[in-house]
């Protein structure tokens, strides 16, 4: 690879609200491990950036007040966003950025936050907050993180998810489902933070952003990934 | 009033029983006194001639209670305080009905540390003459859920209070002043000193403003003396110098907010300091415990605010040390350990000092250290993570504990076999 493989971070400032952060650290480590140089574009509300520069684009969760803040910059990249992604580029949308990549989010307080529709989804606000520690079982392994929302998030039918809840809550409580994936774009609730966690995962996220490039499948180095299972196997057991 | 020296009785009874069966049992006597009296702490207070104190924030409760109650107890007042770990209303209520004597409270002041979430609903039973606002920061978001509805409670409690000594230096916390004229007093640091006291909003890049008025205590000076330091404040009566036994810019800061606070209670700061000087740390709060001829450094960790501080000393420490940080997620800790990701471990890279990672989530932290480019072993034992810490130190050398809240406890069962946590901090 001659340029670097660039990371956005989406929101840093704002769309942060715990531990999100370690997801552009995991990709960061990953890659230098590998040999891969690595640049990391801190994207905020009224900065110009061209997605399909990006090799994939982070975003985080944050509170309310901060998605509300975020809300108004996100509508204003709805088709640069939607062109990447149709392009291919590599998105993870964690929790809060992940409802407003949905078509809208209702707050519990009754105000609407409207999203950009990249998944078929829409989040509704309220009832009991669901916490903690959450098993999926993915196409990429089984997936373990912390999840903190109180939002509910349904699925259009045909909208495929990251994967079936087996301990947690998930989407919404009740379908089974976490988490929704359109092309190379993937959202979740899993806090974790969900990469480092989750190597499978990171790896996935790596191996389609260099298909992007080369065109071809990218064999990618195998790395000691004990700590990480111990870490998740770690939280998988606790509540 | 029968009513509540009814509640005083029955409480009482009910310490004397749990002790006698063999448990600590801080919160009993406070939730069988609400039970029978539900206002027994506003009419125990209102027997306080001086009035309550109440110190809340993030970080550094603990430890500025216990630097406003020494002053005021060094300069002859009788002071009531709850305990550590009781800072929740029946923790208060506990206090209260223990010094209470027909129906009235046998002191003249009470200093209570109050947790941040608990304080909306305590602060208007409490009406505090003084109420010290540390920092706000995120912390646990699992229980304490989003930071600005901690924000909110806090404000609901400031506006139930006389004066308000108010971080200026912490975005959030300077909000919180907003309109209340005289009725906020201010301390903060010079700017040097300022850039390293991070607050949650320059962690997480808001870049809000601070409060950029008149400061009534400044931070003009904190150099690191021994496992002290020294520290300079001026305030409007003059300025101080004292040596705390207290590490840590954080820890400083705490000192200027507890004397911007005694001040606010008719005490000369200047003459009330020199009792600062003789109080040591609170149990995990820079505390030096001697364990098998070394010297045991603890330092309580709850959030990532509170780890960059732990990690700042580390970083100023010039000996090679070994280090273990202890990550439980027992309720009391947070269920929830992504906030070690927050943490900016990548500035341990390069240090002189060895590390290992223990407690519940060991692999959690190992996996922090492991990312951040710092070298780490992994034991998930406690007894065993300290012998392995302690043995990696000559003796007399000087090992760090880092535990998180629930972890602190453990620790604190093989450090100092057989004290409770409130005869430590007492």
């Amino acid at each position: 690879m001659t340029a670097p493989f660039v990371v956005a971070h989406l929101y840093r400032r704002r769309m942060n609200i715990y531990g999100d952060t370690g997801n552009v650290t995991a990709l960061r480590r990953r890659l230098e491990w590998r040999g891969i140089a690595i640049r990391v574009v801190s994207v905020d509300e009224g900065d110009r950036f061209d997605f399909e520069e990006a090799d994939v684009v982070v975003a985080g969760g944050g509170e309310d007040s901060s998605q509300l803040a975020i809300a108004d910059d996100l509508v204003a990249r709805t088709d640069a966003i939607h062109r990447a992604v149709g392009a291919g580029v590599v998105f993870l949308t964690v929790c809060g950025t992940y409802q407003l990549f949905g078509r809208r989010f209702v707050t519990s307080g009754g105000s609407e936050i409207p999203g950009i529709g990249v998944f078929a989804a829409e989040t509704i606000g309220g009832g009991t907050r669901m916490i903690g520690n959450v098993v999926v079982d993915s196409p990429w392994g089984s997936l373990v993180g912390f999840e903190n929302h109180s939002g509910r998030t349904r699925l259009d039918t045909g909208q495929v998810s990251l994967g079936k809840v087996r301990r947690g809550f998930g989407n919404d409580d009740s379908s089974g489902e976490e988490g929704a994936v359109v092309g190379n774009c993937f959202g979740t609730y899993l806090h974790g933070s969900v990469l480092p966690k989750n190597p499978g995962l990171a790896d996935e996220l790596i191996r389609r952003a260099l298909y992007r490039r080369t065109g071809s499948d990218v064999a990618l180095a195998p790395l000691d990934d004990a700590v990480e299972a111990r870490a998740a196997a770690a939280a998988a057991n606790r509540p | 009033m029968l009513r509540t020296r009814c509640a005083v009785a029955v409480a009482r009874l009910a310490r004397f029983a749990s002790r006698l069966v063999g448990r600590g049992g801080t919160a009993l006597p406070g939730l069988v006194a609400l039970r029978i009296d539900p206002a027994v702490i506003e009419r125990l207070v209102a027997s306080l001639p001086g009035g309550v104190v109440v110190v809340t924030g993030t970080n550094g409760k603990t430890t500025t209670s216990k630097m406003i109650a020494t002053m005021l107890t060094g300069s002859g007042r009788r002071v009531l305080a709850n305990r550590t770990g009781s800072n929740l209303a029946r923790g208060v209520a506990a206090a209260l009905v223990g010094a209470a004597r027909r129906g009235r409270v046998s002191a003249d002041v009470a200093v209570f540390e109050i947790d941040e979430a608990a304080v909306r609903h305590l602060g208007p039973l409490l009406r505090p003459r003084v109420i010290v606002v540390t920092n706000l920061a995120r912390d646990q978001l699992d229980r304490y859920g989003e930071l600005e509805t901690t924000a909110r409670h806090v404000a609901a409690a400031v506006s139930a209070s006389g004066v308000a000594v108010l971080a200026a230096d912490d975005p959030i916390v300077a909000r919180l002043g907003q309109g209340r004229g005289a009725g906020s007093v201010w301390f903060g640091g010079e700017p040097a000193i300022r850039a390293r006291m991070p607050d949650d909003r320059s962690l997480y890049g808001h870049g809000e403003p601070r409060f950029d008025g008149r400061l009534d205590a400044v931070l003009n000076e904190t150099t690191a003396d021994g496992d002290g330091q020294i520290i300079r404040v001026a305030l409007d009566s003059g300025e101080v110098t004292v040596r705390l036994q207290v590490p840590g810019v954080y820890n400083a800061y705490n000192a200027a907010a507890a004397l911007l606070a005694v001040a606010q209670l008719g005490l000369d700061p200047v003459g009330a300091a020199t009792h600062l000087a003789a109080m040591p740390a609170a149990f995990g709060r820079g505390q030096v415990v001697e364990y098998r001829d070394r010297r045991v450094r603890v330092i309580l960790v709850k959030n990532p605010a509170g780890l960059n501080q732990a990690i700042g000393l580390l970083r100023a420490e010039p000996a090679a040390c070994p280090v273990l940080v202890a990550i439980n997620d027992n309720v009391a800790d947070g269920r929830d350990v992504s906030w070690l990701w927050d943490a900016s471990v990548e500035a341990l890279a390069g240090t002189p000092h060895r590390f290992g990672a223990s407690g519940i989530r060991a692999a959690d932290m190992a996996l922090r250290f492991k990312y951040a480019g710092v070298q780490a072993w992994m034991e998930t034992d406690d007894r065993r993570s300290l012998d392995r810490v302690v043995d990696d130190a000559p003796p007399g050398a000087t090992v760090y504990l880092i535990p998180t809240y629930t972890a602190l406890l453990s620790y604190l069962e093989i450090l100092l076999p057989g004290k409770r946590p409130e005869e430590v901090w007492a």
